[in-house]
């Protein structure tokens, strides 16, 4: 058998993010506790410690006049807006496009904030790929998941269907702990499924999300343990004590 | 624009087992792949080949399908390569980190001809 004919120009080539060497912050919206993306690599799910899982979040959107290009324009347009309470997305400034990062600052398990509502762990994303039906994100060193995370929506029998689908290790041992003892997990199922009652809601729709979980690769990667250097968590909570002050002063 | 279903072929080359592919690598492509790498599994192969020189469409989900095989060849102690992605996708690699665990040849002689 010979190999096949060559391909003609991608058309995908305007949907991708170019490679970059370091994240920068200049074009993100101001606020926030900006730590752990500024110079900081871009990782993926095959750069972390964990197991690796594949966790899809669904939710059906019947009745609403909505088709998925327009679902998935409203999600990028009020991206923040559809997260739980205690945490906070400051996105790029030009919109969720190829190539753009923002901040994240997230609270902890069980929506735990530190005084003054302050988020527990900032970290943040990089949009690699957008079109008119999805986008995903990847994430920087220290975050919580080494990951690629790809938002979604289709049409199944007939409803328009929001999806998020995660392709995720745990960054280092430490987070892989929470994991392990479920705690991790929980979170994480959480907030997504909390995500997509808020975007079902949205669209007028009182959305039951769905959860799917598959272990990819049970394996942990002993190489990459020495990512907990840069755990966000740590690094946060080490910052935090700064911020609090800095809040104080500003109100005297 | 009408999408093309993934299609693929696979060969065998020494202990090599070469998957030719040849359509879009997406959501939609996730049994047809999968099917593909478990057959060219069968054939307890050294490395798996998988030749994206009729491939004209990935997309992220598509990037996800990709790291799931990587994962599996790993766990199962075997190389995976690629041959013909081309300056576009080499790039997609790249900024999704696969390049640090595949090994990405410019053609199917030279991904052979190096990893022999």
């Amino acid at each position: 058998m010979t190999e096949p004919a060559p391909n003609p120009a991608p058309r995908d080539a305007g949907q991708w993010a170019r490679p970059v060497d370091k994240l920068n912050l200049s074009g993100v919206q101001a606020g926030g506790i900006r730590l752990n993306v500024e110079g900081r690599h871009l990782t993926g799910p095959i750069r972390g410690f964990g197991q690796m899982w594949q966790k899809t979040y669904w939710v059906r959107l019947p009745g609403a006049a909505a088709a998925p290009a327009d679902v998935i324009a409203v999600w990028k347009a009020e991206f923040p807006n559809f997260w739980p309470k205690g945490n906070r997305f400051y996105g790029p400034l030009t919109g969720i496009r190829p190539g753009e990062v923002a901040v994240l600052n997230l609270a902890g398990p069980g929506g735990v904030t530190a005084p003054g509502d302050t988020p527990v762990i900032a970290t943040g994303i990089m949009v690699i790929f957008a079109d008119d039906v999805s986008f995903s994100f990847m994430t920087p060193e220290g975050h919580i998941l080494a990951g690629l995370i790809t938002f979604s929506a289709h049409t199944d029998e007939g409803a328009t269907v929001a999806q998020v689908q995660a392709l995720i290790r745990t960054m280092d041992p430490l987070y892989e702990l929470m994991f392990r003892v479920g705690i991790g997990h929980k979170t994480e199922d959480d907030f997504w499924l909390a995500t997509l009652r808020s975007l079902a809601a949205r669209f007028g729709v009182n959305g039951l999300p769905q959860l799917r979980s598959a272990l990819v690769d049970p394996r942990v990667q002993w190489s990459e343990a020495k990512n907990v250097w840069q755990n966000a968590a740590i690094r946060t909570g080490l910052y935090l004590p700064v911020a609090l002050l800095k809040k104080v002063f500003r109100r005297a | 624009m009408a999408t093309k279903m993934l299609e693929t072929a696979l060969r065998r080359h020494g202990d090599v087992a070469i998957l030719d592919l040849t359509g879009e690598i997406d959501g939609f492509a996730d049994e047809v792949l999968n099917a593909a790498y478990a057959a060219a599994e069968q054939t307890a192969p050294r490395a798996i080949l998988l030749n994206f020189k009729g491939v004209d469409y990935i997309n992220s989900t598509g990037i996800a399908l990709i790291v799931g095989l990587l994962a599996q060849a790993r766990r199962a102690g075997r190389k995976l390569l690629t041959c013909h992605l081309g300056p576009h996708y080499t790039e997609i690699f790249q900024i999704t980190r696969l390049a640090d665990f595949m090994s990405l040849y410019p053609d199917e002689a030279s991904a052979l001809a190096q990893d022999s």
